[in-house]
């Protein structure tokens, strides 16, 4: 009789278990201290959480409305008057996960819901009622103006004063200027400062990876889940689909689907993830071929488990593994189709987009800019390079279990 | 919700002949007292009615190499009596799981295919409040012969069968895991890694009673303890990779026991266990099926096992019951071949025998048959895979409680066959 204090008595498997630490952590759990265990993944997490920080902070690091605005009679904040309702959105999101995340006295399940219900109201409070409205009419030079008019004015600004899409059209002509002490990283063939749009485009950057590779993900794992649980026929006939669409040129399509409906990031989004759930198909199709024979499934079903909750529930969490080192992967795909196609020109206007930016770098004449060049070059290698770091140390963190069991009945 | 006027919905596909088989008749049962064998019987109740009879069941698969198809099941018969142990046992293929899983219709089809036969469950009026009564049985059949339903009817008087081979899938989930529940062979892939242990036992629970999480933690704490789990509530805070396979195994039956069950299929519960934890475990189910008072169809190899904890057995060979009978008469007059070889090769502890003799070389014909009934020696080389005897075999009651697959003179060709009833209680 096995003694219930002693939490791991001698099974056959003990040996295979032994290589994660004991303590009762899940898998996840356990996925996750392997993965932060490793520099490389440690040093992509950093970057990828700078990166996800810049982008929340946006509006509060590179803005050319003033923190603070004293006009003679009374401070204002012109920053917080023009926050868009997304811009509040992420920020109080971001701002509840910081906050909840240490607080241990609640279970994982509390904070998570606490959370969650916070992004819903937020949501609500900030889109519908009674909403955030910041003035339609923009006016980017209303308080350098007010600043060289006024002697009493004041204004705190914020790190970077210009806003992305300002064109400084009230200075003297400061296109394409070489970075100096005002702007750090230079301006863009338009006057608009280029340390601004970088730190504005990390935005889309994160964006278009996670919407893109979710939506993919999501079509992926259903349509290989029902594949690979009901094999036969269901298979034979998601097979085909899948080639069909692996033989789609996603670049074109893209490039057909912005000719025909303008540029629109949603749009360029959700094609990115109807084209690109091939891969996530074969992969949860694999594993669920796999695991419907397991006897843990045999089991749920047996306990009466319906249908949805067996392939979902039970069968999902443990086929996972490959989609999400492969997100990981597709991730930086997205954020590399979209930089390809602003790249080609055929990407968003106004919005930054690093991409867009590599793009200004050179000109119709030939000419090119170093300093448009390099910091979005950079930004596009270092995330793709931090996005494959993580996949490969996931793939790492979960292969010791697999390898060891392929290689005990050898 | 008043069950329909018709308790024996024998079936619903027409291959099967069963009106006027004497397979109806359920009385058959308690029709003589129990001999000899039997005398140590105190059981103040004897059921008349088995809660699970299985009328020639016949399931295939598709031949690996494209040829005919397999079947592994070809006309199974057995009957389960109210917290009776029947131990099926049998070689592997022989057809053990097959006809466990098709009481849960957990075959897959395809590439299984249901060929015929019935699965009747008797239904528990009392089971109806804990989940609703399904209506599978009323709608479908429509080609029942309705002499049968009348005889069994009229008969029987009490208990009222659905055939579970008629269920659909949404039905059938209502049956899964609250009125027949299932053990595997492998404890180590039977739990879900990603959970806790907790988390599955009260989906288990939450399933089929209307109780809220922490009822269910109550209830699953509860089970553990019954199982034999010091530290239940810690327990079900742990992962299954934490547990050793003895403990994965209680979790297993702490699970299926959760909802109280009337049967329990347990598929060789304790072939993967050493030896000191198999006979923990079927010393806990034993003593579980005793407390909650529920039948356990026993699926073993083990012969041992079977000597030590079934009421009944019946020895399964190519997809058909070949004997059947109590476990004294089984092992002591063991009259197929095929079970006279299995026992013959079958080492005896503290006796030096050399080579054990090989299933088949221990297969003798017996002689003390009574006349009449004649077995069939194996011939491999004509039927490989079908067995003894040929196909007018069938099971025939040649002694009293003692049910033999053998060829009766003149019987007809065209009957099923008699269905095995024994209501016998070590």
């Amino acid at each position: 009789m096995t003694d219930a204090a002693a939490p791991e008595p001698v099974t056959p498997d003990a040996a295979g278990a032994s290589a994660v630490p004991r303590r009762s952590r899940s898998f996840s759990g356990r996925v996750l201290y392997t993965l932060l265990g490793r520099w490389g993944a440690r040093v992509a997490a950093v970057w990828i959480g700078l990166v996800a920080l810049l982008a929340v902070a946006a509006p509060l690091l590179a803005n050319s409305h003033p923190i603070a605005f004293f006009d003679g009679d009374v401070w204002t904040s012109p920053m917080l008057r023009h926050l868009t309702p997304t811009d509040v959105l992420l920020l109080v999101v971001s701002l509840a996960a910081l906050v909840l995340w240490p607080l241990h006295m609640l279970s994982a399940k509390a904070r998570r819901r606490i959370w969650l219900g916070l992004i819903v109201v937020t949501a609500l409070a900030v889109y519908v009622f009674p909403g955030v409205h910041p003035p339609e009419a923009v006016v980017f030079s209303q308080y350098r103006e007010a600043l060289a008019e006024n002697p009493d004015a004041r204004a705190v600004h914020t790190l970077i004063p210009f806003s992305p899409t300002d064109r400084l059209r009230d200075l003297p002509d400061r296109r394409l200027a070489e970075p100096d002490a005002t702007h750090r990283l230079g301006t863009t063939q338009f006057g608009e400062d280029m340390a601004s749009r970088m730190i504005h485009a990390c935005r889309i950057a994160l964006a278009i990876g996670f919407i893109a590779t979710g939506i993919a993900v999501v079509i992926g794992v259903v349509v290989g889940g029902l594949m690979g649980y009901f094999s036969g026929v269901v298979d034979l006939i998601g097979m085909r689909l899948v080639e069909i669409f692996a033989a789609i040129p996603v670049i074109f399509i893209l490039i057909m689907i912005v000719a025909f409906y303008g540029r629109n990031l949603y749009l360029i989004m959700v094609v990115i993830g109807l084209f690109g759930w091939v891969g996530y198909a074969e992969f949860t199709r694999a594993e669920f071929l796999k695991l419907r024979r397991l006897d843990f499934v045999q089991a749920a079903i047996a306990l009466g488990v319906p249908l949805r909750s067996v392939l979902f529930r039970h069968m999902l969490p443990n086929g996972l593994t490959p989609v999400v080192v492969t997100a990981s992967f597709g991730i930086a795909g997205a954020i590399l189709t979209e930089s390809t196609l602003s790249f080609l020109g055929l990407g968003l206007v106004e919005e930054p987009s690093w991409g867009q930016l590599l793009n200004q770098a050179r000109d119709m004449g030939g000419g090119f800019y170093w300093w448009l060049a390099w910091p979005p070059g950079l930004a596009i290698f270092l995330t793709v390079f931090a996005y494959n770091l993580i996949g490969e140390a996931l793939r790492d963190a979960i292969d010791p279990r697999t390898q060891k069991q392929k290689a005990s009945p050898a | 919700m008043t069950p329909p006027n018709d308790p024996n919905p024998s079936t619903g596909s027409g291959d099967t002949t069963l009106t006027g088989a004497p397979a109806f008749t359920f009385e058959h049962a308690d029709a003589a007292p129990h001999d000899a064998a039997s005398a140590n019987a105190t059981k103040p109740r004897r059921p008349r009615h088995p809660i699970l009879r299985v009328e020639h069941l016949r399931v295939s698969f598709p031949s690996p190499n494209g040829g005919r198809r397999v079947q592994a099941a070809d006309g199974v018969s057995l009957t389960v009596f109210p917290q009776q142990t029947l131990a099926v046992v049998g070689e592997s293929g022989s057809g053990k799981s097959v006809s466990a899983l098709s009481c849960l219709q957990l075959i897959p089809t395809p590439p299984g295919k249901y060929d015929g036969g019935n699965i009747l469950w008797k239904w528990d009026p009392g089971s109806e409040s804990k989940t609703s009564k399904p209506d599978a049985e009323r709608s479908e059949a429509p080609d029942r012969p309705p002499s049968a339903s009348a005889k069994s009817a009229s008969a029987s008087g009490g208990p009222h069968y659905v055939n579970l081979r008629n269920f659909r899938e949404k039905d059938m989930r209502a049956v899964r895991g609250n009125q027949i529940a299932m053990i595997f062979q492998e404890p180590m892939t039977s739990l879900n890694p990603v959970y806790t242990v907790g988390d599955q036992i009260r989906e288990a629970i939450m399933l089929h009673r209307k109780v809220n999480t922490s009822a269910a933690t109550d209830i699953a704490a509860q089970a553990l303890k019954d199982v034999g789990i010091a530290d239940p509530l810690s327990r079900l805070k742990s992962y299954p990779h934490q547990a050793s396979g003895g403990m994965r195994q209680r979790f297993m039956i702490a699970m299926a026991l959760a909802c109280e069950p009337r049967l329990l299929l347990a598929d060789e519960p304790t072939t993967a266990l050493d030896v000191t934890i198999q006979a923990q475990i079927l010393e806990l189910l034993r003593h579980l099926q005793h407390e909650q008072g529920m039948a356990v169809m026993l699926i073993t190899h083990d012969l041992g096992v079977v000597a030590e904890n079934a009421d009944v057995v019946a020895v399964m060979f190519a997809g058909r019951v070949v004997e059947c009978a109590d476990v004294h008469t089984l092992f002591t007059h063991p009259l197929h071949p095929y079970t006279r070889g299995l026992l013959a090769s079958m080492p005896v502890l503290g006796k030096h025998q050399g080579r054990l003799p090989n299933v088949m070389d221990g297969a003798t014909i017996p002689e003390d048959l009574p006349p009449g009934y004649t077995v069939q020696p194996h011939d491999p080389t004509l039927n490989p895979v079908g067995g003894y005897g040929g196909p007018n075999a069938k099971l025939h009651e040649v002694q009293p409680h003692h049910w033999l697959l053998c060829e009766k003179e003149g019987d007809d060709a065209n009957t099923k066959g008699a269905v095995p009833e024994l209501a016998f209680y070590r």
